[in-house]
């Protein structure tokens, strides 16, 4: 019986602000170090590659990351596809949000199972073990958890006010079957289709988004039932805002954050989070200790 | 100590923060209580280790148990996995109590997030 490749499938294009390659190589080393797992693909372009050897030099990035896949970009989606990146509620800025290829992980992962995650979804736990060699070909969470539990946003748990369930693209664990290739090739359509599916299940503005197209295609490929692909083994994807920021990173899987208050803008709380996976949407925040992070793993 | 660090822990509500820290050791702990095996997810509580040991103590080494996602998973040697969740329980337990006697002795914010300061400054 032969052993089934697994593996590790991360999206990083930058932008001229954020450097997701930089983010994907720290989270490769922190994936190699709590998941044992040393099979990492990021699927970049040539302009970020070339930027981050310069920066980083082609000894770190490759010692943390096993497979380079280097992707053209789509030059007019990059230039439509803008979205507000927040560094606290003290900066924002409109920056190009590339993220048209998710839809492609099917076809690029050379693992029998993969987790796909995102550059900033910041692994410091094992718990992602977990979906290695699971009987559900596909598993994705809906279920989120703010990391500062009373601070609610309606809009990240349905597409629209009456509408389905939100998934979360962030982290997605799938297997080859076909079952997983029909999920793909349904995001795809939807991505290509994103007009009239946006009309379809109101979901608002005009920003594509993984988890907009994800959680259309969950609902179809369920047969159009709310919640049907089941969620990972985990008891919730948890996450930050973009308003929020990171003190520091004291110990080896541990972050000290400040939370900003929800009736009190600008103004943060302290929070100590450590040894479970977190969403830092401050991209940012993850820069200004990044020294820290990798001193911890390297 | 840096003045944004300084304006943090002036607005910081000491409850609220034991709040949160103990949100966080509860979101550890229910990880550390998922086990996944032969395909299944468990989530390990008093009621599956009482289901377990009763199985055993009925004479049964192989039984099929629903898992989170009730799906029947086959448990071939319910010793073992009586053992493996037993330990995984007394683990995440043990940690659970170690973190939240320390969270309850700590009286300031800064302490609550192992953040050393000169008490004197404060």
């Amino acid at each position: 019986m032969t052993t089934k490749s697994k593996g590790i499938l991360i999206f990083a294009h930058n932008n001229e602000e954020i450097d997701y390659l930089k983010l994907a190589t720290i989270n490769a080393y922190y994936i190699k170090e709590n998941l044992d797992i040393h099979d990492i693909t990021v699927v970049t372009n040539q302009y970020s590659y070339d930027y981050n050897l310069d920066s980083m030099g082609y000894d770190f990035i490759h010692d943390a990351i096993s497979n380079i896949v280097i992707t053209t970009k789509d030059k007019t989606f990059k230039n439509i596809n803008r979205r507000s990146y927040k560094d606290t509620s003290h900066n924002s800025m409109s920056l190009p949000f590339y993220n048209i290829d998710r839809c492609d992980a099917y076809d690029i992962s050379p693992y029998d199972e993969t987790i796909l995650i995102d550059a900033d979804y910041l692994i410091m736990s094992d718990v992602l073990n977990n979906c290695w060699g699971h009987d559900n070909e596909l598993m994705m969470n809906w279920k989120y958890q703010d990391i500062m539990t009373d601070r609610d946003d309606p809009t990240l748990r349905r597409l629209s006010p009456f509408g389905i369930t939100m998934y979360w693209a962030t982290v997605v664990y799938f297997k080859k079957s076909n079952y997983a290739e029909q999920f793909f090739n349904t995001v795809r359509h939807v991505r290509d289709n994103s007009s009239y599916y946006q009309e379809l299940y109101r979901w608002p503005g005009g920003l594509y988004r993984n988890d907009y197209s994800f959680s259309v295609a969950a609902h179809m490929m369920s047969g159009f039932i709310d919640k049907g692909i089941p969620q990972l083994p985990i008891p919730a994807l948890y996450k930050t805002f973009d308003t929020d920021d990171v003190h520091s990173s004291p110990r080896k899987n541990e972050l000290l954050f400040y939370l900003e208050k929800p009736k009190s803008l600008g103004d943060f709380m302290l929070c100590k989070w450590r040894d479970l996976d977190i969403h830092v949407m401050n991209k940012w925040a993850i820069n200004r200790v990044s020294k820290e992070l990798i001193n911890h793993v390297k | 100590m840096t003045s944004k660090l300084n304006k943090a822990l002036e607005f910081s509500n000491y409850r609220t923060t034991l709040n949160i820290q103990h949100n966080a050791l509860k979101s550890k702990v229910q990880t550390l209580l998922n086990y996944s095996i032969n395909g299944g997810t468990f989530e390990i509580s008093q009621m599956l280790i009482s289901f377990v040991k009763t199985l055993i103590e009925q004479g049964h080494d192989t039984a099929i148990l629903l898992d989170v996602y009730n799906n029947p998973i086959e448990i071939v040697g319910l010793e073992d996995f009586l053992e493996e969740i037993l330990s995984r329980y007394f683990e995440a337990t043990n940690e659970y109590h170690a973190e939240y006697s320390k969270m309850k002795q700590s009286r300031k914010v800064h302490k609550l997030v192992d953040l050393e300061l000169n008490d004197d400054k404060e």
